[in-house]
C-alpha cells in the first residue's frame, strides 16, 4: 500500500464491507463451521451410545497412522479417482467432439447424453447393482456382464464401481469440454488450414492448447468429486468384498453412523479434508507457475 | 383401510385428552390383523389411542434411525422394536427402560426361548421383552435329495450327486455378501465346528474350531459347491436363485418358505426344512434373529405405566399367536408353540420351534456393532481368499481387542 487511502476511499471500502458481511457470515456458517468442528471432534473420543466425551489430542492420530485398513482405503480411494478421472476426460473428449461437429438433431443428442448425468446416483447404481448380480438380481435385467460375479470377486469390484461412475460422470465432462471447443475462435482453426496442417495436427496444435485451461478446470473439479466418493460404493458393494472397495468416505461413515465412534470417524473426515485440500492446493500451485512462465 | 385410518384420526382429534401412544415397529407384512391387535389394546383401555408406524425394513437404516433419535432424547415414539443385536449397546446408552419391575427376568428366563434371556437381560435388568424370533436354517430339495444331510460331509456329497445329474445347478447357496448376514452365516458355521463366541468378555477368534470355519466356507466356494455369486449374495440373492430352481441346497431365514410355496412359484411342495449340518451330525445352532420390544427411556413418567402395559399386551400369548398365524412370524414365548391355533395354522411356524431352541446369539455386548464391521471385513477376506483364513481371524482379534479394551 503505497498511499493512504482518501477518505471517500475508506468510506466505500467499509460500505463494500459490510455489503459482503451477509455472504461471509452464510460461508461461516455453512462451510466454516462444520469443517472446524470436525477437525475439534477428531481431537476426542466420543463415542455417542456410551456418553464417552474426553479429549485425547493427537491420540486418534496416533492411531491413524499405524491403521491398516485406513492407508488401504487411502489406496483404493486414490486409485478409484485416477482411474475415473482419466477415463472420463478421456471418453468426455471424445464426446464433446462428436458433438461439436454438428451431428443431426444437435440439442436432441445433447439433452440426451446428459440423461445419466441427471439420474440420483443412488438409483443408478441399484440399477447397475441388479445388472452386475446377473441372473440373482432382478430378472427382467437377467443378463450377466461376461459371466463375472463383479460385486463379489476382489479385483472385479473396484472396477465395477468405477465403471458406474464413468458412466454416469463422463457427460458431465463432455458438456464442460464441449463450453470450451464453441469458445476457440474459427479464425484459429481457418489458420491452421492455410498452413495446411492435418486434422490430427490442427488438434494437437490448436484444440487442445487452447483447452487447456478448461481441462485442468475438469480435472480438479472431477478430482475433488471423486476423492469424496460413497454413494456408488454403498449401493453396489458396501466397501466389500473384504474392505477391497472402502473409500474413506465408506470407512469415515462406517465408523461414525453403524460404529458410532464420532471421534476417529471425524479422524477420517478430517484426513480426507486434508488430502482434498492438498489436492487443490496443488492444483493452483501449477496453474500459478504456468501463469508465471507465459 | 384407508378410510378407517380416517376415521381413527378423527376420533383422536375429538377427544384431545386421550394419551397417545406410538410404536414404531418392522413392516410385518399384508394383513390387518396387527391393526386388531392394537384395537383390542384400545378398547380394554380407552383413554389411550395407539399409533403405529413402520420402519425401514433395513435393520441397519432402523438402528440409524434410532441411533440418531435416541442421542437426541426423542420423545415422539414410546414402544420400539430392537434388534436382538442391539439391545446390550442400547441399555449401556440409557435409551431403554429397566423393565424388570414389570417382566422379571426370571420369568424372562422361564416364559421365553432359551437363548433369549441372555439377550435382553443386560446386568441383572430386563432391558426388553423378546417378540418374534428368525433363525437360520437349511432349505432342500425334496425332488432332488432323499433326506436332508446332517454333517457338512454329507451336503457335500448330496450336493456333488446332484449337480453331476443336473450340470446347471449349484449344490449350495448361502449369505458371503460382506454384511452382517455374512457374520450370521460365518457364526453358524463356527458353531457347527465346535466352536465358541467368547470366553468371559472376550470375544474368541483365533481358534481352530473358527479355523476350520472359515476353510469349510472358502473350499465350498474354491470346489464350486457353491457358485462365485455367493460373494455378492445377501438374503434375497440366494433366495432368488434357490426359487428359480438353481440350488439344491440354501442357508436362509424361515421367511423364504412362504415365498417358496407362494401360488404359482415352480418350487411349491418341492422344498424341505431342515436344522443347519454340522461337522459331527448333530443338529446345528442356528443364529438367532428377531426383535424385541422395549419402552422408550425418555417418555414422560405418566405415559410409563400405559407404555409398559401396550408392550406386555404386545408380546402376550394371544398376540404372539396371531403374529405368527397372519405374518408367519415366529413367537418367542413357548407357550405359543403349544398353542392349538398356532398348530392348526401356522404348522410350519409350529414345526420349527426345536430350530429356535438351540439357536445362539451373536456375541452379546455393548459394542456388537463396531465388532461386526471389523468381523465383515475379515471374514469376507477369508472366504473370498484375499488372505488365509488363519491371518484373517489374526487380524480381526487383534481389531477387535483393541476397540474392547480402548473403551
Amino acid at each position: 500500500m503505497s498511499a493512504l487511502p482518501s477518505t471517500g476511499e475508506g468510506k466505500e471500502r467499509r460500505a463494500g464491507r459490510l455489503m459482503m458481511a451477509p455472504a461471509v457470515l452464510v460461508l461461516v456458517a455453512v462451510a466454516l463451521y462444520p469443517t472446524l468442528a470436525s477437525i475439534w471432534l477428531s481431537f476426542q473420543r466420543l463415542i455417542l451410545v456410551f456418553h464417552e466425551r474426553r479429549f485425547v489430542g493427537m491420540g486418534n492420530y496416533a492411531f491413524l497412522v499405524r491403521d491398516a485398513r485406513f492407508f488401504s482405503a487411502l489406496g483404493h480411494t486414490v486409485y478409484f479417482t485416477v482411474v475415473s478421472v482419466t477415463a472420463e476426460l478421456v471418453l468426455g473428449l471424445v464426446f464433446a467432439l462428436l458433438l461439436h461437429a454438428r451431428p443431426p438433431a444437435k440439442n436432441l443428442l445433447r439433452a440426451a447424453i446428459l440423461v445419466p448425468w441427471a439420474m440420483p446416483t443412488v438409483v443408478s447404481a441399484k440399477m447397475w447393482a441388479l445388472f452386475f448380480l446377473g441372473e440373482n438380481g432382478l430378472p427382467f435385467f437377467g443378463i450377466s456382464i461376461f459371466d463375472v460375479n463383479w460385486l463379489g470377486t476382489p479385483g472385479y469390484a473396484m472396477h465395477a464401481a468405477i465403471a458406474v461412475d464413468v458412466w454416469k460422470t463422463t457427460p458431465f465432462v463432455a458438456l464442460l469440454l464441449l463450453a470450451g471447443l464453441v469458445g476457440i475462435p474459427q479464425s484459429l482453426y481457418d489458420a491452421a488450414a492455410l498452413d495446411g496442417a492435418s486434422s490430427l495436427r490442427t488438434f494437437f496444435a490448436v484444440t487442445l492448447p487452447v483447452l487447456r485451461r478448461i481441462l485442468a478446470v475438469t480435472v480438479l473439479l472431477r478430482a475433488l468429486d471423486a476423492f469424496r466418493v460413497f454413494d456408488v460404493v454403498y449401493v453396489l458393494t458396501d466397501g466389500g468384498p473384504a474392505n477391497t472397495t472402502e473409500t474413506l468416505s465408506v470407512y469415515a461413515y462406517k465408523t461414525m453412523m453403524r460404529g458410532g465412534d464420532f471421534g476417529y470417524g471425524s479422524t477420517l473426515a478430517t484426513a480426507t479434508f486434508l488430502c482434498v485440500l492438498a489436492m487443490g492446493g496443488l492444483y493452483f500451485l501449477v496453474i500459478d507457475s504456468e501463469e508465471e512462465t507465459r | 383401510m384407508s378410510s378407517s385410518c380416517r376415521s381413527e384420526r378423527a376420533g383422536a382429534r375429538r377427544s384431545a385428552r386421550k394419551i397417545e401412544l406410538v410404536v414404531k415397529h418392522q413392516p410385518l407384512g399384508e394383513s390387518d390383523a396387527f391393526r386388531r391387535i392394537l384395537r383390542a389394546f384400545e378398547i380394554d383401555h380407552p383413554d389411550v389411542t395407539v399409533v403405529a408406524e413402520a420402519l425401514p425394513s433395513s435393520s441397519d437404516v432402523a438402528h440409524q434411525f434410532f441411533l440418531t433419535a435416541l442421542e437426541g432424547q426423542a420423545r415422539d415414539f414410546d414402544v420400539f422394536v430392537v434388534d436382538i443385536a442391539w439391545v446390550a449397546e442400547f441399555a449401556r446408552a440409557g435409551w431403554l427402560l429397566d423393565l424388570s419391575p414389570f417382566v422379571a427376568p426370571a420369568s424372562v428366563r422361564r416364559d421365553f426361548l432359551a437363548a433369549l434371556g441372555d439377550a435382553v437381560i443386560f446386568e441383572g435388568k430386563t432391558f426388553a421383552v423378546p417378540w418374534y424370533v428368525d433363525t437360520g436354517v437349511l432349505y432342500y430339495r425334496t425332488d432332488l435329495v432323499a433326506r436332508p444331510p446332517s454333517t457338512y460331509e454329507e451336503l457335500l456329497q448330496t450336493a456333488r450327486e446332484a449337480q453331476r445329474a443336473h450340470r446347471q445347478l449349484s449344490g449350495f447357496v448361502w449369505q458371503g455378501r460382506q454384511y452382517e448376514g455374512l457374520v450370521c452365516n460365518v457364526y453358524e458355521a463356527i458353531w457347527g465346528h465346535g466352536g465358541q463366541t467368547m470366553q468371559g468378555d472376550r470375544l474368541l477368534l483365533q481358534t481352530e474350531p473358527a479355523r476350520a470355519a472359515l476353510h469349510y466356507l472358502q473350499s465350498l466356494l474354491a470346489t464350486g459347491i457353491s457358485p462365485p455369486s455367493v460373494t455378492s449374495a445377501a438374503e434375497e440373492e440366494t433366495r432368488r436363485a434357490f426359487q428359480g430352481g438353481r440350488a439344491v441346497f440354501m442357508r436362509n431365514w424361515p421367511y423364504a418358505f412362504a415365498e417358496t410355496e407362494r401360488q404359482g412359484s415352480s418350487l411349491r411342495g418341492k422344498v424341505g426344512l431342515a436344522p443347519l449340518p454340522t461337522l459331527t451330525g448333530e443338529p446345528g445352532h442356528g443364529v438367532l434373529g428377531g426383535y424385541q420390544l422395549a419402552v422408550n427411556a425418555f417418555v414422560d413418567r405418566d405415559k410409563r405405566d400405559r407404555a409398559v402395559a401396550l408392550l406386555r399386551h404386545l408380546t402376550s400369548l394371544e398376540a404372539s399367536v396371531d403374529l405368527a398365524v397372519a405374518y408367519g412370524r415366529s413367537p418367542a414365548r413357548r407357550d405359543a408353540y403349544d398353542h392349538p391355533r398356532l398348530m392348526s395354522d401356522a404348522p410350519l411356524v409350529a414345526a420349527l420351534r426345536p430350530a429356535f431352541e438351540r439357536a445362539r446369539p451373536r456375541p452379546v455386548t455393548p459394542y456388537y456393532m463396531m465388532l461386526s464391521d471389523v468381523l465383515q471385513g475379515e471374514f469376507s477376506a477369508a472366504i473370498t481368499g484375499v488372505r488365509a483364513a488363519e491371518e484373517a481371524l489374526a487380524r480381526a482379534q487383534s481389531l477387535v481387542d483393541h476397540l474392547m479394551d480402548a473403551r
